[in-house]
């Protein structure tokens, strides 16, 4: 090579060849077993319940499934860079995605259509990825503070007159944008693309209400049990974890936003056939459901909702009482703002 | 210290060394020093390379400081990161200062007793402490409830998530450090002096702001300098407890490594806070000189006049005090507060101990979260943690890091502080330098700057890559507790031996290794402990896949805050607290109670 690698795949080349060395000695049952990278803890053993388990009954074939760092983009081009490939499949969302394929592809093409999969939505399936469960950011209040006559949608969540209270937000500009053009009057499917101004302005008018930004799922879980604060953006399944241990909370699902988990496989990867014969394993309903008894997100085949309880398809945020103002997060809008807009946002926080 | 007065003639005229040391005892530092080159100046350098070229095109390019300068936003982070270690600082010595002096005056065996509860929370993970305080302090935690049932409007405020919560947080965490720093130069000073200073008239506070007080200075320096630096690299505490005006620069600096991968950016930030910590080390060394903050108290030449400057303003402060103080004693009429410092300093310690009391109740309890006070006693957690595979690889590898890092942090240190106790003080200054350098730099720029280099070497998410971070980071500690060692050690004794013919092995095994074994023994499990506890460095090289125990507890914090994380750290609380225990048993009585 006459030109020097550039710096960061140099730095990523060393560490895959680390990542190899177990890949090479598993390399000889390859047909018979599947390397899976997941968030681990109880996200991997909800996987290995609802999903794993099941598929080693079907197929007979074993899935490894291994800790994948909290941002597996890095990972995924490393093995990629130096050919060296100790994951099959990763659990990855839409952010991930766009990441590995700009400016330079790192997802394999799995050719999927949407008759591969049938039963999942559209918008939830690429050729190269595939949506298992979909999460969303909605708000969630107490109770014991608002009674059953809390706000019910991101205008009365800025209405800090009629709904006075201790609030809190996620600490970065995705999503919260969002609802700050939602809470501005703008319809939840005229959100994209986004006016930052008119957002930013928003967010000026709720900035001096907010107590706490948090910046852990974890840590949101703790505001609302705890009743640190009174009414919070937070992922809808960390709000039901509060609310299913006894706290008197409520989730409000106008104007979610939702994005996705799913699969997708580092370009060039040996296992193509058995990692898509996973994937494709994933978008069976009864699968699906069995998923959200142990996760409450929600699945991306509709058609789950047949063997799902009613009380139970409440608390998912794709079932059909709850994602009638459901907006997927947009990825190809972030993408290319990400950066600029985390700036703008970094330094609107230090304001004031 | 009755080794130092032997030592100093040693060293000053070394024609009076033994002659088997004299040619190699300069190159023991070698090894060391050769390490620290390896595995923390070069990486420190690559990084600061990354930091000044384009990644696409590698050609020399300032973005990455055009756009930390450029923008405001990194310029606020910057100031707002020195404010905060700079009350940080005051903080620790305004309230470390009285406990140190308060320790200075006990005998050694209840000091080294309280010592040890002192040191609990400098022991005791950022994350865990971070959490207990938003426990206690929470919006209808135990303190808000009390608050709250005694103010007149019965609401309390609110205690969390500001500036106040950020630098009790920090000045929790490092006034052990300034104690700790302060303690050794206060118990130098000959208390004969004071009443040296009564017998010539001095009133009893006159004694002590104009001579205690002024001899306590180079400990105080000392322990600012420490605080300070060690501040500047704070991210769990103020991402935790501060409001959203609370950012510092190691949270800026973490999010652009790891979220948004701009190395470059990341590295030009890591480059400002090196810089700025370095300019304080150099602004320090001229005016107070920087072998004070290695424990050699304050015999040191007259120098220039910055440094007459430093004195001045010492003897200045000393001079107001003792003039206010004198002003307060009229007012009160000789009244006696003999009482007031003792239960000041209980307070204190109180205080020091919180978090970690705390943690033992939240991992017993029934509750599915951190509460307190739990609503009862439960054994589930740590059924839930010894159960576990993942926390239990995770203990294991911890220890087998910690195992692994000690004695090659032991034995490296060893070889250097012999160096510096038996060679000239040029080559003890250089070898000093380079050996503090893993305090000076923050740690958060020397992980980053490892996992840059490590990744090439193909020691990311390896055990041998963290054994390396780990005795980086470990050195120092053990470092200066190797040369406590040796500068107490009397070096006549081997020299008799030598003289009534024992041979150089003999005087080693049978005279050297069996006076300074315990002291040794102590550095070592310092350095165990260090990598014990250590995340920071753990956060990037563990790779995800070689999970140490802190960088577990970690990771479970950002998905999902369980009991858990109090049962883990009850079980790291509790192998560092009886390593510590053996450790202060070993070391000798003459440096116990002394250094870190």
């Amino acid at each position: 090579m006459p030109a020097r690698p550039i710096a960061r795949r140099h730095l990523l080349t060393g560490a895959a060849a680390v990542l190899a060395a177990p890949a090479i000695i598993g390399r000889a049952a390859a047909a018979t077993q599947l390397t899976i990278g997941d968030n681990g803890g109880p996200v991997g053993a909800s996987f290995r319940e609802a999903f794993y388990d099941p598929f080693e009954k079907a197929t007979g074939i074993k899935i490894v499934n291994v800790t994948q760092a909290v941002d597996p983009v890095a990972m995924i081009k490393v093995a990629v860079d130096t050919k060296a490939y100790t994951v099959d499949v990763h659990l990855l969302t839409p952010t991930h995605c766009y990441a590995l394929t700009h400016p330079t592809n790192y997802l394999q093409d799995l050719d999927l259509k949407p008759a591969d999969v049938p039963g999942i939505q559209p918008q939830f399936l690429r050729s190269n990825y595939m949506g298992t469960d979909v999460w969303a950011t909605v708000f969630a209040y107490r109770t014991d503070k608002f009674g059953g006559k809390g706000p019910q949608n991101w205008a009365e969540f800025w209405d800090v007159k009629k709904f006075p209270g201790r609030r809190a937000l996620y600490k970065s500009p995705s999503v919260n944008l969002e609802i700050a053009l939602m809470a501005d009057g703008v319809p939840w499917d005229k959100v994209y693309p986004m006016d930052v101004d008119r957002a930013f302005k928003s967010l000026d008018r709720i900035k001096p209400s907010i107590d706490v930004w948090w910046t852990s799922g974890a840590q949101s879980t703790q505001l609302l049990q705890s009743g640190e604060v009174d009414l919070l953006t937070i992922w809808s399944a960390r709000a039901q974890t509060a609310i299913d241990a006894g706290a008197p909370a409520k989730i409000v699902w106008h104007g979610s936003v939702a994005s996705l988990d799913g699969w997708g496989v580092p370009k060039g990867a040996p296992n193509v056939e058995v990692a898509r014969q996973f994937i494709r394993f994933c978008s069976d309903p009864a699968r699906q459901a069995a998923y959200t008894t142990v996760m409450r997100n929600g699945p991306t085949n509709l058609a789950a909702y047949d063997s799902i309880p009613v009380e139970r398809a409440n608390l998912l945020p794709t079932s059909p009482a709850n994602r009638g103002s459901m907006l997927l997060y947009d990825d190809d809008w972030w993408g290319p703002n990400f950066s600029p807009v985390k700036q703008r946002f970094d330094a609107w926080l230090l304001e004031g | 210290m009755s080794g130092a007065a032997a030592l100093d003639p040693v060293v000053a005229r070394p024609g009076r060394m033994p002659l088997w040391l004299r040619p190699r005892a300069a190159w023991l530092a070698v090894p060391g020093l050769l390490f620290l080159a390896l595995f923390f100046i070069l990486p420190v350098i690559q990084l600061f390379g990354v930091s000044v070229r384009d990644p696409q095109t590698l050609e020399f390019s300032f973005a990455g400081y055009r756009r930390a300068l450029g923008a405001t936003v990194y310029l606020r982070v910057l100031q707002n990161t020195f404010v905060i270690a700079a009350q940080t600082t005051a903080l620790c010595i305004l309230f470390g200062y009285p406990l140190a002096y308060w320790l200075a005056g006990l005998t050694a065996r209840v000091r080294s007793r309280l010592i040890l509860l002192v040191m609990l929370p400098f022991w005791t993970s950022a994350l865990v402490k971070a959490f207990a305080w938003l426990v206690l302090l929470a919006r209808y935690g135990v303190v808000a409830r009390v608050l709250g049932a005694i103010s007149p409007t019965g609401q309390a405020p609110d205690l969390l998530h500001g500036r106040g919560a950020v630098l009790m947080g920090m000045t929790h965490t490092l006034l052990p450090l300034a104690v700790l720093t302060m303690l050794p130069v206060m118990l130098r000073i000959d208390r004969g002096l004071i009443s040296a200073a009564g017998t010539l008239g001095a009133a009893r506070l006159q004694g002590f702001w104009r001579v205690f007080f002024h001899l306590s200075m180079p400990g105080v320096a000392a322990a600012a300098l420490l605080c300070f630096i060690a501040s500047l690299g704070f991210f769990i505490t103020p991402a935790l407890l501060g409001g959203r005006r609370d950012a510092m620069i190691g949270q800026v600096i973490i999010e652009q490594i790891q979220a948004v991968l701009d190395w470059q950016f990341g590295g030009a930030l890591a480059a400002m806070l090196v810089g700025s910590a370095l300019l304080t080390c150099l602004v320090y060394d001229r005016v107070f000189g920087l072998s004070v903050v290695a424990g050699d108290g304050g015999e040191r030449a007259a120098g220039d006049w910055l440094r007459r400057i430093g004195l001045a303003v010492l003897a200045g402060c000393g001079n107001g005090f003792t003039w206010i103080s004198e002003a307060a004693a009229r007012v009160l009429r000789g009244h006696r507060f003999g009482w007031v410092l003792p239960c000041y300093a209980v307070l204190l310690i109180g205080f020091l101990m919180i978090p970690t009391l705390l943690i033992l109740p939240m991992a017993f309890t029934s509750s599915r979260f951190l509460e307190f006070p739990p609503p009862g006693f439960g054994l589930h957690w740590m059924e839930v943690y010894f159960g576990s595979p993942l926390w239990m690889s995770a203990t294991l590898r911890s220890f087998a890091v910690a195992a692994a890092t000690a004695p090659l942090a032991a034995l490296i240190a060893g070889a250097a502080a012999l160096a510096v106790a038996r060679s000239g003080p040029r080559w003890g200054r250089l070898v000093f330098a380079v050996f503090l350098g893993p305090i000076i730099v923050p740690t958060i720029v020397t992980a980053v700057a490892q996992f840059y280099l490590f990744a090439r070497l193909s020691l990311v998410a390896t055990t041998l890559g963290l054994v390396i971070g780990h005795t980086v980071i470990a050195l120092p500690i053990c470092f200066v507790a190797m040369v406590a060692v040796l500068k107490g050690h009397d070096w006549r004794l081997d020299q008799a031996a030598a003289t009534l013919g024992a041979s150089r092995l003999r005087v080693l095994r049978h005279v050297t290794v069996p006076l300074i074994k315990g002291g040794c023994l102590a550095a070592l499990l310092f350095a165990f402990i260090t990598s014990f506890e250590e995340l920071t460095v753990a956060l990037f090289i563990s790779g995800g896949l070689k999970t140490t125990l802190p960088k577990q507890m970690w990771d479970d914090v950002l998905m999902a805050v369980n009991p858990t994380l109090a049962a883990a750290s009850v079980i790291v609380l509790a192998v560092v607290f009886a390593l510590f225990l053996i450790a202060e048993r070993l070391r000798p009585p003459s440096t116990q109670a002394g250094r870190l």
